[in-house]
């Protein structure tokens, strides 16, 4: 297992530089000139904007451009923001907790919705239950995630007034206080939701064939047979099988919540990392662009090494090297 | 004699049906699948005829001008869906719109099949070396956060290439690593057969193997799986265009018009706006979905049904 992951880590290593490559390359080919925050826009004098493109290393051949971003890079310096004129870092440090906070409660929405789903669906197949909650996930799969984030701020926020619709605290509660967490779970909720429904449906769906495949496998014959209660059966013996597939999907949903927090950051105006990047294409802010595609890159990676490694954790069946 | 007749009709061997027609059967009768066909092909012709069908073309035949004498107008007789925060019918727009969102998702999805389908059918059959740098390619490009490249490419390409297209190709080339991964697994395990061999030793090209041997037993993968990706590429297209970083604010899709709802008094007090499109969209991709489901029930010599 250690050996595995240990390989799957290396292997990780040239998928990173090939994508620090086109990154980089993406980042240069960008429309506009990428130091025009750095540089004092009020001075146009060409000499001075000569001077500070030699400075800051733009008149480099392109290799050694790519070398000194890596190496900066690789230590930690991701640069400095045109917009903000503080280091990335420190941007993009301040954003992540937003994001993790709503991508945990994300997460935890749809195990909580699809174990309850899938669970009463593989139990009761084809019946009126199973057929509704198949018709309800049928309907989440189809709505576009930004279609119901649209519809959940018209209804819940507009009309019902149960939750806020944007931002991820209120202004006026004290930070650090009960009052400021309660606050901030309550702004978090709504987006958390429309992110968390988005993957419920296959989480359900999958939950469901497969407690009803195993259900028709010979241990749980054998299970009945010797008289164990059909619960324990169902919620032991069964769902511990079928809890294999779920476990992986968590890997890729890190794919899937990444690109999701994009769209749902930018309806509900939550100040993460998503929100963070698109504001900065909108406002050519290269550097924290880079180093957010970068960082968005490595997490889907990590996404899928973890899936992986956790397959074989918890099926040991099935061997990986 | 006519008695005679009929014995040898009846003793005729019926032919019996094709896989092709069995599914054709299995698929109309399933209501769901049929209900959605007819509510796309609906659509379609719409969007197609929409120069021709759009209710408010002959006072303001530009559907991009601004007309600033009719803004935010509620729907009543003459503008059944009122009109947007620029004057311009939503009906129309509508319409209009529907062309962009499904020229983009068709294209992407043809884009994104055929390549995948190439790679995929060549990784499979030839194995070896020529699998293993493929398939690490299409890791590659299955590694990539999807939303987060289209975004940054589509701002590099801006303006180089006309803007739609720019969108097609970004979507395209970003999307085929999970149809080419689906096809391979599926010539993999079709190139094991027999009749693949047997068609080798006969002496045919390997490409003609793949043409007409390997991918026609793969078809019914590939057409089940492009549908579904139909639908996801109408989302991609409209979630961009919502974002402002799909299909050019100029030209109505339905997510530029959806977009209009991130301003909150649009979002708030004039839902007309941006309903329409939400509702459509969401209805296409439902029938799109439904009409994926029904071919793969009907594809799937399994299924009872």
């Amino acid at each position: 297992m250690l050996k595995y992951t240990f390989r799957r880590l290396l292997g990780m290593i040239p998928m990173l530089i090939l994508i620090s490559i086109v990154v980089f390359s993406l980042a240069k080919l960008m429309p506009g000139d990428s130091l025009s925050g750095e540089i004092d826009p009020l001075n146009t004098n060409p000499q001075y904007i000569a001077e500070m493109r030699e400075k800051l290393g733009y008149n480099d051949p392109l290799p050694v451009q790519y070398f000194n971003w890596v190496t900066d890079f690789v230590q930690g310096d991701f640069g400095k923001s045109t917009r903000f004129k503080v280091p990335v870092a420190d941007v993009i440090m301040e954003k992540i907790p937003n994001t993790l906070f709503l991508g945990v409660m994300a997460l935890l929405i749809t195990y909580i919705l699809a174990f309850i789903m899938g669970m009463y669906s593989g139990r009761k197949p084809y019946t009126i239950g199973d057929n509704a909650i198949a018709g309800i996930n049928y309907v989440m799969l189809a709505i576009p995630s930004f279609v119901a984030a649209v519809f959940a701020i018209y209804f819940f926020s507009f009309h019902l007034n149960w939750f806020p619709f944007g931002g991820s605290v209120d202004i006026l509660v004290e930070d650090g206080t009960f009052e400021y967490w309660l606050s901030r779970l309550h702004h978090v909720l709504l987006p958390a939701i429309v992110l968390g429904a988005m993957s419920t449906a296959s989480y359900t769906q999958f939950l469901r064939n497969d407690i009803i495949e195993n259900s028709r496998k010979d241990f749980v014959r054998t299970a009945r047979a010797k008289g164990t209660p059909m619960k324990k059966i169902y919620n032991v013996h069964i769902l511990r099988n079928s809890i294999i597939p779920l476990v992986t999907f968590l890997g890729f949903d890190f794919a899937a919540l990444i690109g999701g927090a994009i769209i749902t950051e930018t309806i509900f105006t939550y100040p993460g990392i998503g929100q963070l990047f698109l504001d900065s294409v909108t406002n050519k802010d290269y550097p924290i662009l880079m180093a957010l595609t970068m960082l968005l890159s490595f997490l889907t990676l990590a996404g899928n090494l973890i899936a992986d490694i956790l397959y074989g954790i918890v099926d040991p069946r099935i061997r990986l090297d | 004699m006519a008695s005679s007749t009929t014995i040898t009709q009846q003793k005729k061997p019926e032919r019996s049906l094709s896989p092709w027609q069995i599914a054709r059967k299995k698929f109309l009768r399933n209501k769901l699948a049929m209900a959605s066909t007819i509510f796309i092909i609906i659509v379609t012709v719409i969007s197609l005829l929409a120069p021709f069908l759009a209710p408010y073309l002959s006072p303001n035949p530009d559907i991009t001008k601004v007309n600033i004498g009719s803004m935010n107008i509620q729907p009543n007789g003459e503008h059944i869906l009122g009109t947007d925060k620029s004057g311009r019918d939503v009906l129309t727009r509508l319409f209009y719109g529907g062309r962009v969102s499904l020229l983009v998702g068709f294209s992407a999805t043809l884009m994104v099949i055929t390549l995948g389908t190439v790679v995929g059918s060549i990784a499979g059959f030839f194995g070896g070396a020529v699998d293993s740098i493929l398939m690490r390619f299409t890791d590659f490009v299955l590694n990539f956060p999807f939303l987060v490249f289209v975004i940054v490419l589509n701002t590099v390409l801006y303006g180089i290439v006309d803007g739609l297209w720019v969108l097609i190709m970004v979507i395209g080339v970003l999307s085929w690593g999970g149809v080419a991964r689906l096809v391979r697994s599926k010539v993999l395990a079709e190139k094991e057969n027999e009749y693949i061999l047997a068609a080798l030793s006969i002496g045919c090209s390997p490409w003609k193997v793949i043409r007409k041997h390997l991918l026609p037993n793969v078809m019914s993968t590939i057409i089940v799986q492009g549908t579904l990706i139909f639908a996801s590429m109408i989302v991609v297209e409209s979630a961009l265009s919502y974002l402002g970083f799909g299909v050019p604010q100029t030209t109505p899709s339905w997510g530029n018009m959806l977009s209009s709802a991130n301003e909150p008094d649009v979002l708030q007090g004039k839902p007309w706006i941006w309903m329409p499109p939400a509702l459509v969209i969401t209805l296409t991709i439902l029938s799109i979905n439904f009409i994926g489901e029904g071919l793969k029930d009907a594809l799937n010599p399994k299924s009872l049904r």
